[in-house]
């Protein structure tokens, strides 16, 4: 019975090691809708939250949109506008999903691993599905997720005449960097 | 024939130069639109100051109506660091309710980020930014309130 015990103990306690959610509320997203002919449409939001579950390889994202800062203030209040992200109706991009090769990824090993994600991006109160893969670099404690990918503005209702007219990207491209801890 | 073309000229010419005018605003504010840029956070003067305890327990009170209040302000929050943390190759610095465990959180204009580098945890400080929002996170379930561009005042 004691061996037993002990058997649940110690199993309570590695899963407790390794079984980690890693939080950071200072990820990093870039948009950069620039274009040739209008390189004024991009931005950074230095303060997303992320979270990984290094056991179930369940990942999250949230940016508050109005904190992406453009050089440019009339762009960024475009951007903020209700005929394209209306941030005070839709306050925040929220990304929901999976490492879908989580084997891959051996967390208590220093490492690069590549992997590839799935999941659900909401912009604007849409729902999209989003596959993309990401790097996750394992260093010490600290797990570093990063992806880059694009989306598409018309998947998610954003549409109009800069677009149309080539100041803005149909396909803007997006970088996300989170130091999970 | 030729007094009749002599007296349609003025005219034509005034068009022409009411044309060339509007051409040259329209250039001027296009210019103007394109290059302007923010100013910098430590020029501007404060619409709020607040302490970073108050200014949480008003989010958790009414989110709306706080972010309604402080829409696009420039505020200067005290308080004390309780986080400084890395955020790509730069650095945010968190104020917390250590109650609540509710954040603001505060990026860096361009040309200060460097200032983080300048305060340790634990250090009361005064920091101004632009306010962009509070919300709660359903990631972390608490109220995280977000600056860009700030700047450290003068300690």
């Amino acid at each position: 019975m004691k061996k037993f015990i002990l058997f649940l103990s110690v199993v309570a306690i590695t899963n407790s090691i390794f079984a980690q959610k890693k939080t950071t509320t200072s990820a990093t997203i870039k948009f950069d809708a620039s274009t040739s002919i209008d390189n004024l449409p991009k931005a950074e939001n230095k303060t997303a939250i992320a979270a990984i579950n290094t056991t179930t390889g369940s990942i999250a994202f949230e940016a508050t949109v109005k904190n992406f800062s453009f050089s440019n203030p009339s762009m960024q209040n475009h951007f903020n506008g209700s005929g394209w992200l209306d941030s005070d109706n839709h306050p925040t991009f929220i990304y929901k999903g999976n490492i879908t090769d989580l084997t891959a990824v051996d967390f208590t090993k220093d490492g690069v691993y590549p992997v590839k994600t799935e999941g659900v991006l909401t912009v604007k109160g849409v729902e999209q599905k989003l596959s993309t893969p990401a790097t996750i670099t394992v260093k010490g404690n600290s797990v570093v997720a990063a992806a880059d990918f694009s989306i598409k503005l018309a998947d998610f209702g954003i549409t109009g005449a800069p677009i149309d007219g080539g100041k803005v990207a149909k396909e803007p491209k997006i970088s996300v960097t989170a130091e999970l801890k | 024939m030729t007094e009749r073309v002599k007296k349609k000229r003025p005219w034509l010419k005034r068009i022409l130069i009411a044309i060339l005018v509007i051409i040259v605003i329209l250039a001027g504010v296009y210019w103007y639109v394109a290059t302007e840029k923010f100013s910098d956070t430590k020029d501007r003067k404060a619409d709020y100051t607040v302490s970073a305890i108050d200014f949480i327990h008003e989010f958790e009170k009414d989110q709306k109506a706080a972010n309604e209040k402080y829409k696009d302000k420039i505020i200067t929050v005290n308080g004390t660091v309780s986080e400084i943390e890395a955020a790509d190759t730069t650095m945010n610095i968190k104020m917390m309710d250590t109650v609540s465990k509710s954040i603001i959180i505060f990026a860096f204009q361009e040309q200060h980020l460097s200032e983080p580098k300048t305060v340790k945890v634990g250090d009361p400080v005064s920091i101004k930014g632009s306010f962009s929002a509070g919300i709660f996170s359903d990631i972390l379930e608490i109220v995280k309130i977000d600056f860009k561009r700030s700047t450290l005042n003068k300690k």
